[in-house]
């Protein structure tokens, strides 16, 4: 009886982990599929369509166009992306702390290896907006 | 559009989420040094009794007198001091002004961290027992003798401190995130706060005894203090000396509302990780659901986050009582009510744990900015450089992500093994026959997996 009931409880704890495992290994294979196509995913994607792309964020009335727009790199390649705002602000990209003014109808763009790994802002300095979101992989 | 703004005032970056293989490796270290814990012949109790022995009387004097006492408590209010004007002088950038850094990562990450190796830390540098005790003299001397106090209701025991201690991270991560932009808890109301609490400490502390509500009432006393009993250094007696490592702790949980702070720990740390990963489409869809009900929507997205740290809270106590429920089960065990109390320090190390895996590389980075910039312009309005390092920044190259992974995964492994080991030596202290004390661990043994396991599924699922 004991020996059944411990069994029970052992297989219950293998159970619950490897689920949590399952879990967590589909969610990377989800980022993973995500990281294939981000450079894709800004609102428009400029020149030939390749894979030097630049992504640009178009920001309409202050906001992101398609909300907070993601940016993913490998440890070590080139950031490059472009924000076209129809209000004249300063774009910071946090971490790396580069900024940049853009005029109210103009663009600006950035292109600065990927040297930081985590996950970092990118906004709009005097609105408080965050327009992107910059991940940098090892 | 996603309308929830990052929690954190001060993170210019976030960590990445754990990758998987790491993931199932810690949660396999996990369970296979748990079945080699429990079947090693552990069968009398090592940590009941802490084996304290007192360190050289000369050191004692120097650590304990009474000039160390003035230097520390002068220490602990002027900075207190401090971060209070810089937070109603200063500017209202989170990042640039001193208030933020210093209570919420300085003091708030920093006394647990060392709290943990050396003992506690906090009660020499507390700024209200300070000042209390200056006042409590002052009287005795003006009135010819000590100031009276009413009893405290023992039945209140924790509970002021567990219900102060999740106010403070609601501050901090539920008021802060208001507003629905980007910004975060700005450094002023947060002085007012700090204004607010010592108004109310201090009164607490006339009312019953400063001693008295440093023990069970005073938030920071008790959340530092219970850290602190995981350290290897105390004072008995007026003496200072050494102990066996978490053998304090065994003693921590006999005043009500013990288990509660350490809930409130877990829980709390969890809704903060959580929040940008695991419950990100659970707090969405209630937030989206409040704005239809009519609800501003700042006092939506603050009640959402209010549900969901109650929510995490009575989580971490249900697997917690599930243990407590399996333990009473086992033939020849306490009641419940003791089982309760009994192994609740057993959770400090844990909630230890989750504090390293979610904060680790923010204080890391957020001390650079302190001890630079910080320091020498805590108003940050550019207009003052005390030490030179006023145009100092932070570091972001000193941890890898990789490093940063290892330690937040070595933390949960650890935590899980002490707490493991506590609950275990707790066992054998309360059953008579060892056999029935390590079929009672099953049950402790499913509840440390299950923190582990939900701490490791955080960080798998963080900020995604």
């Amino acid at each position: 009886m004991n020996q059944i009931k411990r069994a029970a409880l052992l297989l219950f704890v293998l159970a619950a982990v490897s689920a949590l495992t399952a879990c967590g290994s589909s969610d990377d294979s989800d980022n993973t599929s995500t990281g294939a196509n981000t450079s894709g995913k800004g609102a428009t994607t400029g020149g030939g369509g390749s894979e030097s792309a630049t992504t640009t964020i178009v920001i309409h009335n202050g906001e992101p166009v398609g909300g907070v727009q993601e940016l993913e790199y490998g440890a070590g390649e080139q950031v490059r992306f472009r924000v076209r705002s129809d209000v004249a602000d300063e774009i910071h990209v946090h971490g790396y702390d580069l900024m940049k003014d853009v005029s109210a109808g103009g663009s600006v763009s950035f292109s600065f290896p990927a040297e930081l790994e985590g996950i970092f802002e990118v906004e709009l300095e005097g609105l408080g907006e965050q327009i992107a979101e910059l991940r940098v992989n090892p | 559009m996603s309308l929830l703004p990052f929690a954190h005032a001060l993170a210019a970056r976030q960590d990445l989420p754990v990758p998987a293989w790491l993931f199932a490796w810690g949660a396999s270290i996990v369970l296979i040094v748990s079945f080699f814990a429990l079947s090693v012949g552990w069968r009398a109790p090592r940590f009941e009794g802490d084996r304290w022995r007192p360190l050289g009387a000369g050191l004692s004097r120097a650590l304990l007198g009474l000039p160390a006492q003035i230097a520390c408590g002068l220490v602990g209010v002027s900075l207190l001091g401090l971060a209070i004007y810089a937070g109603l002088r200063g500017t209202e950038a989170p990042d640039r002004n001193f208030a933020l850094t210093f209570l919420y990562v300085t003091a708030w990450l920093g006394f647990p961290l060392f709290s943990v190796f050396f003992g506690d830390v906090f009660r020499p540098f507390n700024p209200w027992r300070a000042i209390g005790r200056v006042v409590g003299s002052g009287f005795t001397a003006l009135a010819g003798q000590p100031p009276s106090h009413l009893r405290y209701p023992e039945r209140l025991g924790r509970w002021p401190a567990a219900i102060g201690l999740i106010a403070v991270v609601w501050l901090e991560i539920v008021y802060g995130s208001s507003g629905g932009v980007a910004v975060g808890l700005s450094p002023q109301p947060v002085a007012v706060a700090a204004l607010l609490y010592s108004g109310y400490t201090l009164a607490m502390m006339a009312l019953f005894g400063v001693e008295r509500w440093c023990r069970t009432g005073e938030v920071f006393s008790v959340y530092f203090g219970m850290f602190g009993q995981l350290g290897c250094f105390g004072v008995e007696d007026g003496r200072f000396g050494v102990r066996r490592p978490f053998s304090a702790a065994t003693r921590w949980a006999t005043v009500p509302g013990s288990a509660a702070v350490v809930i409130a720990s877990i829980a709390t740390t969890s809704f903060d990780g959580a929040s940008e990963g695991a419950f990100k489409g659970a707090l969405e869809s209630t937030f989206n659901r409040l704005v239809d009900a009519g609800f501003g929507l700042t006092s939506a997205l603050r009640l959402t986050d209010t549900i969901f740290i109650a929510l995490c809270f009575a989580g971490v106590a249900f697997v917690y009582l599930v243990g407590v429920r399996g333990m009473a089960s086992v033939p020849g065990a306490p009641p419940l009510k003791k089982l309760w109390a009994g192994f609740s320090h057993t959770l400090i190390p844990i909630a230890f744990a989750y504090l390293v895996a979610h904060y680790f590389s923010l204080f890391v980075f957020q001390e650079q900015a302190q001890f630079t910039y910080l320091l020498s312009d805590p108003l940050g309005t550019g207009t003052t450089d005390l030490f030179g390092t006023a145009s100092a920044g932070i570091d972001f190259r000193l941890l890898s992500a990789n490093t940063i992974w290892y330690v937040q995964v070595g933390a949960l492994v650890a935590g899980h093994v002490i707490g493991l080991t506590l609950a275990h030596d707790r066992a054998v202290a309360y059953w008579k026959d060892y056999r029935q004390a390590a079929r009672s661990q099953y049950w402790m043994l499913a509840v440390m997996v299950a923190f582990t396991c939900f701490g490791m599924y955080l960080l798998s699922v963080a900020n995604g």
